[in-house]
């Protein structure tokens, strides 16, 4: 049953939901006032009885506090992700209050002409609008690989989507405020709150250098997938800035800084967000001083059809498909293997529709014999350089693991 | 009375057409003013920053996370049920301490050495306002390397836990 009237709601109080929290036996999120319609006694029926607000129950959750949780590889497939099968990375607390009106995003810096801030409303009718199919990765995807293990969020497969994010041009933000010549980043500051609930403490405040955030697609989004951004990905505004690492396209935004020097905001110095200058020996201590930010992301690729585990019938082909991405650049092969990597598969290849969108893979494959086979997907990019078939080069923080994705099949 | 010729039925025909065009130019007409003078009415700015679909709506919502309270009785075959950790010496130290600000999930995902979790710990304590352990540190350092210590996992696993279907 629906209630056509938004403004009444079923009210339960906190001692309610506490016992329904005891009931249930495990913490989960409640709704002070949950709009009617929403069942309660729903929830623990969505198996471990925790799963992220907004978001699909099929979501692999890493932590609710912060939320953190990714994708199976398989619901991957779809050209555009939907929004509630999007992964989430948060460091800090999701805002809980949206004042759309008095929203607002404030341009400074010592590298702007004058301060300026902007409601909603002037971003939104002052600026002209783009959409782009834009590939997000967290840089700390595939972490939970490296051997020893590296510290952080144990990342599998699916911190990573593609979304068609609208909204307007940084750049066009940027040039309308007028910005100096000495500008040489930018830097983003959002609403969330730290773990600790300290409302001073900043919880991550990264960026990119000026050229990256002048880029066409470097957006101030507030559209995904042709509605509002789920509140976990960055509700009502973010940046969506493609290629670099996830955490550079800050969420809930409410400032930009343009800098006259790498900006220096939390989590953007020592070892976050930084691989070794040089190839380091696995467990190695090494410097703060020898590491650097790390950039556009290396090529990658996911099988995202079928699921792993498939059982085929002697006789019938397989078709795998899947996708492929590349930081900055664009894919310019996709091969499959099916012994191994001894021998190779040159996939159908699409082109991207957008810069930084992910590009299409398929392949048809012959199974030879009845048996267990693991596909792999290895994807080149434009300069050459092709995923390792075996976890890249070990780095303190486990950030950057490119190496093939890999399925299971048997043949019956 | 007398019967329509063709010509008759023609002429009215389209006079009844250019009726219908007028109403409808006219209608657009009216639209566009309006919407000139004040398009809010029509196409809102916020109509694109509230969501139309239900999964994220969820504005209405709060988050509450409840720091989970150690208690023996929730230990069943070795694990405390509710923050699924191992049960024993020094698992109540770690589900106050470390959950107090974070969901336990992230402490059950790592692995490391005594010394890694140390590491842990003062970066915490520097950055993220975790407060002094004392005695307590050495407990929580004892039960994390023994429970959650490092595991050579090689440079590539085998392929685990797959379910198997017909595809």
């Amino acid at each position: 049953m629906s209630n056509k009237n938004p403004s009444r709601r079923k009210f339960i109080s906190r001692t309610t939901l506490a016992a329904f929290s005891a009931l249930i036996g495990s913490k989960i999120v409640f709704g002070e006032n949950i709009p009617e319609g929403i069942n309660l006694l729903g929830l623990p029926e969505t198996g471990d009885g925790e799963f992220v607000p907004g978001k699909s129950k099929e979501l692999i959750v890493l932590g609710s506090q912060p939320w953190n949780a990714e994708t199976p590889p398989h619901l991957l497939d779809p050209e555009i992700t939907p929004a509630d099968l999007l992964f989430v990375r948060n460091n800090g607390l999701v805002p809980e209050k949206f004042d759309l009106e008095n929203w607002t995003l404030t341009i400074d810096g010592e590298s702007v002409n004058k301060e300026k801030t902007f409601s909603l409303k002037e971003l939104y009718t002052n600026f002209k609008h783009y959409s782009y199919n834009i590939t997000i990765e967290c840089a700390g995807n595939g972490r939970a690989e490296f051997n020893p293990s590296a510290s952080g969020q144990q990342w599998a497969l699916g911190a990573v989507g593609c979304c068609k994010w609208t909204g307007i041009r940084l750049k066009d933000v940027l040039n309308a405020v007028g910005i100096k010549d000495d500008a040489v980043y930018i830097g983003y500051y959002g609403a969330d709150l730290h773990l600790s609930k300290d409302p001073t403490k900043v919880v991550i405040s990264r960026g990119v250098p000026i050229k990256k955030a002048m880029e066409d697609e470097t957006l101030l989004a507030w559209g995904m997938n042709d509605t509002s951004i789920p509140i976990m990905n960055g509700y009502p505004l973010r940046l969506v800035c493609g290629g670099w690492p996830a955490s550079v396209s800050g969420k809930w935004l409410t400032r930009i800084s343009v800098r006259n020097k790498v900006h220096d905001g939390e989590k953007m110095g020592e070892q976050s967000y930084r691989m070794p200058k040089y190839p380091v020996q696995p467990g190695a201590i090494i410097p703060d001083e020898d590491f650097e930010i790390i950039g556009s992301m290396p090529v990658k690729s996911l099988i995202t059809f079928p699921k792993t585990g498939a059982l085929i019938t002697k006789g019938n082909s397989l078709i795998v498909k899947g996708h492929a991405w590349a930081g900055d650049l664009s894919i310019s092969a996709v091969h499959v293997s099916i012994d191994f990597g001894v021998t190779w598969k040159t996939c159908e290849l699409v082109d991207a529709v957008n810069r930084f969108a992910w590009q299409r893979w398929t392949a048809k494959i012959d199974l030879p014999e009845k048996g267990y086979y693991e596909v792999w997907a290895k994807a080149t990019d434009s300069n050459g350089k092709s995923q390792p078939m075996v976890i890249p080069g070990w780095n303190p923080k486990g950030y950057l693991n490119n190496a093939c994705h890999r399925i299971a099949v048997k043949q019956l | 009375m007398k019967e329509l010729n063709n010509q008759d039925k023609v002429n009215f025909a389209v006079a009844v057409l250019r009726f219908r065009l007028g109403i409808i130019i006219l209608v657009l007409v009216i639209i566009l003013v309006i919407n000139f003078l004040s398009p809010e009415n029509f196409f809102s700015w916020k109509d694109n920053f509230v969501s139309k679909n239900i999964n994220t709506d969820l504005t209405q919502q709060e988050y509450v996370y409840q720091p989970i309270l150690f208690d023996t009785i929730d230990i069943k075959d070795g694990i405390h049920v509710p923050t699924g950790m191992v049960a024993d010496t020094g698992v109540a130290e770690v589900i106050q301490n470390c959950g107090a600000c974070h969901s336990l999930d992230l402490v059950k995902q790592n692995k490391a050495t005594k010394e890694g979790w140390k590491e842990k710990i003062v970066w915490m304590q520097q950055t993220q306002k975790l407060w002094d352990l004392g005695a307590q540190e050495e407990i929580i350092l004892k039960y994390l390397a023994k429970n959650y210590g490092p595991e050579n996992s090689g440079r590539r696993k085998n392929l685990e836990n797959i379910e198997w279907y017909k595809l």
